[in-house]
């Protein structure tokens, strides 16, 4: 018995053996043919290029002496500073508008989270009609609150971006506001009749008390903001296709060009590294920060 | 004891993960294999094809197609479906909705890159030949053709503006499905109450549009829309209206000549100079049909396509033209749609059979059955002698116009490299539509830019 227990136990390598081939199959295997093949180039649509030919690092080099992809990366980078401070702080004020108990606050609940619900491509499709020129809901509302800007959002280079910024934000903030809510009826209720003793007003105890022990909340919030602001393209092609002239093209949006409209595997494999390399950084950093924060 | 069983469970789940991991690997092997694969499969087949034909040994195919259109195309092709089946009892037809044309191109090239087989037959965009012939993806049709009992004949029906996209090097590689043009729609009621005649001139045009833009309290009622979030389709009529299409073969692309760049001034001048149409670039491609239809713009540049729709919705006479050229009396248009395409990575008896269906579905009465149900302009000239299509022009007249604007019509933007040939073309067009450049600087860039995307593929 004294043996057997020292020996490796078995159990728990079975129990994640499903896990570990699923990850390895879909995960890492295709992690790394990605970064072969980023090394090679191979064109589908042109004959001579059809069977892969080895490049070292042309493809990256192609990709970030190119002003275009430059352009792309700026373009993802003001998309991820767009969306996940903007969705996670409305998200955070949703939840503090909804976590008191007034009559019917399930309706406005409802409300704020109501755009998780719909698939992006619909909801792409009804902000499409929102932002019509003239006539458009987002347009006639702003109006009515004196905005005399141009009217034509999907179509100008300076605010396609923007639109699709805008979209996603109305998506995400209810979607953080369920979190957030979640973390809300958890906070234990001493303190706050402690801070009521000691006279805090209403901001500090949002600043000093409730912002802080919602820190681990905060933190889940912006790994998944982030992950999904990379991941998140189904609007832009119902939205602008890109365009106009490239201006609300990102970084996901220009791995499916490459692949799909341009059958450029070594290119597209190329993007998808830097991709995950991203991600993993961040990941990462996240892990390291955090853990050392718990300690 | 305990142990044991475990070890069993380890050594089941062990056999499936490598299971799994056998199903898996396959889309995954490496681009050398990929290509052998389809061919050692083909070549058995091809013996035993002869064998088969005789005895008509059962055989089922796919078919890969988009819905592109407001129509109920998937209730439409399985009524075929089930008449072609009915005829050839031997060949079973599975039709696969996949989406957008894109779709439908990415499904099929993502399953023959992985090694897998492909559909023997896909409805894909007739200006995708280029992208599908140089991936090798596609069987040219010619032998088929040449095996019918008036082959020659079956192929001079077709309309030559449609036909124009199957070919290349001298082999025919795709049949044209569902096919429509670039029209003008406008507004009858409206023209007659302006004391209007339909426009025969970029001048006249433009006049009637600004007459016809009204301003009603905060909105605009728009004399003209004309969508341009992907604009290269409807923008090429303007060119050639002009007397210069924007590309002359498949390596040469015309984007900086000056009869291009005035007609991407006219466009610009519609909104500057006539105030006729909204400024800048119009991603406006659903909402530009349905304010024709509802009355508040009185002309719209749309594709065939929307027939239909528009007809159902109008409450007043809907006009169909070709698009003005810039002399008067001129006109233009350009085709578009999609064609069928044979995979040859299918096996030889699917593809033959796929030819069958092709062979059933472009008869005349299908052909102007297809056209009716979906407002697709009808791709054959007979298929307008059917007793079918005599009775529906009757009662809509505007569908001979659609087919009669196709007279006018240049060749479709079909070059090597397409995606990124057009994606050079669109940056660039929509920079001189937005004011960030200006017409001949854009025109000027796009032409560097795409010679140099088509240089790797042109000698």
């Amino acid at each position: 018995m004294q043996a057997s227990r020292k020996s490796i136990k078995p159990l728990p390598y079975i129990l994640i053996f499903p896990t570990a081939v699923f990850v390895a199959l879909f995960t890492a295997w295709p992690v790394l043919l990605s970064i072969y093949q980023s090394f090679f180039r191979q064109r589908m649509n042109i004959a001579k290029f059809r069977e892969p030919t080895f490049v070292g690092w042309g493809n990256y080099v192609d990709l970030f002496t190119d002003p275009y992809f430059i352009e792309v990366i700026k373009n993802t980078l003001s998309y991820i500073l767009g969306t996940v401070p903007f969705s996670i702080i409305l998200g955070f004020l949703f939840a503090l508008l909804v976590n008191r108990k007034v009559r019917g606050i399930g309706f406005f609940r409802l409300a704020f989270f109501h755009p998780m619900v719909l698939p992006m491509v619909s909801a792409a499709t009804i902000w499409l009609f929102f932002f019509t020129p003239d006539y458009g809901l987002f347009n006639s509302t702003l109006r009515f609150l004196g905005y005399t800007g141009p009217e034509n959002w999907t179509g100008n280079p300076n605010l396609a971006l923007l639109s699709v910024v805008i979209v996603a934000i109305w998506k995400n903030s209810g979607y953080y506001m369920v979190f957030y809510l979640a973390g809300l009826q958890n906070l234990p209720s001493d303190v706050y009749e402690a801070a009521a003793l000691d006279g805090a007003n209403g901001w500090q105890t949002l600043w000093r008390i409730t912002f802080p022990l919602l820190r681990r909340t905060t933190l889940f919030i912006t790994i998944i903001a982030f992950i999904d602001s990379f991941r998140t393209v189904d609007h832009i092609f119902v939205l602008t296709s890109g365009g106009p002239s490239r201006s609300s093209t990102v970084l996901l949006f220009e791995l499916w060009l490459e692949r799909f409209e341009y059958q450029d595997i070594g290119a597209s494999a190329a993007i998808t590294v830097i991709f995950v390399v991203i991600l993993l950084a961040f990941t990462v950093t996240n892990f390291i920060t955090s853990d050392r924060r718990e300690a | 004891m305990k142990q044991k069983k475990l070890y069993q469970i380890f050594a089941v789940i062990l056999i499936l993960g490598l299971l799994i991991g056998a199903c898996a690997s396959a889309p995954a092997a490496e681009p050398v294999e990929e290509e052998a694969a389809p061919v050692e499969e083909a070549a058995p087949a091809e013996e035993e094809a002869e064998a088969e034909e005789a005895v008509m040994e059962p055989v089922t195919f796919q078919v890969f197609y988009p819905v592109a259109v407001d129509a109920p195309i998937a209730a439409i092709l399985n009524g075929y479906i089930e008449e072609f089946q009915a005829e050839y009892p031997y060949i079973t037809v599975e039709p696969v909705f996949s989406g957008g044309y894109g779709d439908v191109q990415t499904a099929i090239s993502t399953t023959i890159d992985g090694g897998g087989e492909p559909p023997a037959l896909g409805v894909m965009l007739a200006t995708a030949l280029y992208d599908l012939i140089n991936a090798d993806y596609i069987a040219p049709l010619d032998g088929y053709v040449a095996g019918m009992e008036n082959g020659d004949a079956y192929e001079a029906d077709f309309l030559p503006a449609f036909l124009a996209n199957s070919y290349y090097d001298d082999q025919l590689w795709s049949i044209p499905f569902q096919r429509s043009a670039v029209v003008l729609y406008y507004n009858v009621d409206m023209f007659a109450a302006a004391g209007l005649e339909p426009p025969t001139s970029w001048e006249t045009w433009a006049e009637a549009a600004q007459a016809l833009t009204v301003q009603e309290g905060d909105a605009t009622n728009w004399g003209l829309q004309f969508p341009s979030g992907w604009p290269y389709w409807l923008f090429q009529p303007l060119a050639i209206g002009n007397g210069q299409n924007i590309l002359n073969d498949d390596c040469t692309v015309v984007f900086d000549d000056p009869s291009v760049i005035e007609a991407v001034q006219f466009y610009n001048d519609l909104s500057a100079v006539y105030g006729a149409m909204p400024a800048g670039v119009q991603s406006a491609w659903p909402t530009a049909a349905t304010d024709f239809s509802s009355g508040s713009t009185a002309m719209v540049v749309h594709t065939s396509g929307s027939l239909t729709g528009i007809l159902a919705q109008a409450e007043f006479e809907v006009g169909v033209m070709a698009m003005p050229g810039k002399e008067a009396g001129t006109s233009a248009s350009v085709p578009g749609g999609g064609n069928f395409y044979i995979m040859k990575g299918a096996a030889q008896e699917q593809q033959d059979a796929a030819w069958k269906f092709v062979e059933f579905v472009s008869r005349p009465e299908y052909v102007a059955d297809y056209s009716i149900n979906t407002g697709y302009v009808a791709s054959r000239t007979s298929a307008y002698d059917t007793e079918a299509m005599l009775a529906y022009v009757a009662e809509v007249p505007q569908a001979l116009a659609t087919r009669d604007a196709l007279q006018f019509a240049g060749a479709e933007l079909t070059t090597q490299n397409l995606g990124q040939v057009r994606g050079i073309f669109h940056d660039y067009i929509q920079r001189a539509f937005n004011g960030e450049m200006t017409p001949a600087d854009a025109m000027a860039a796009a032409q560097v830019e795409a010679d140099a995307a088509l240089a790797d593929f042109c000698p």
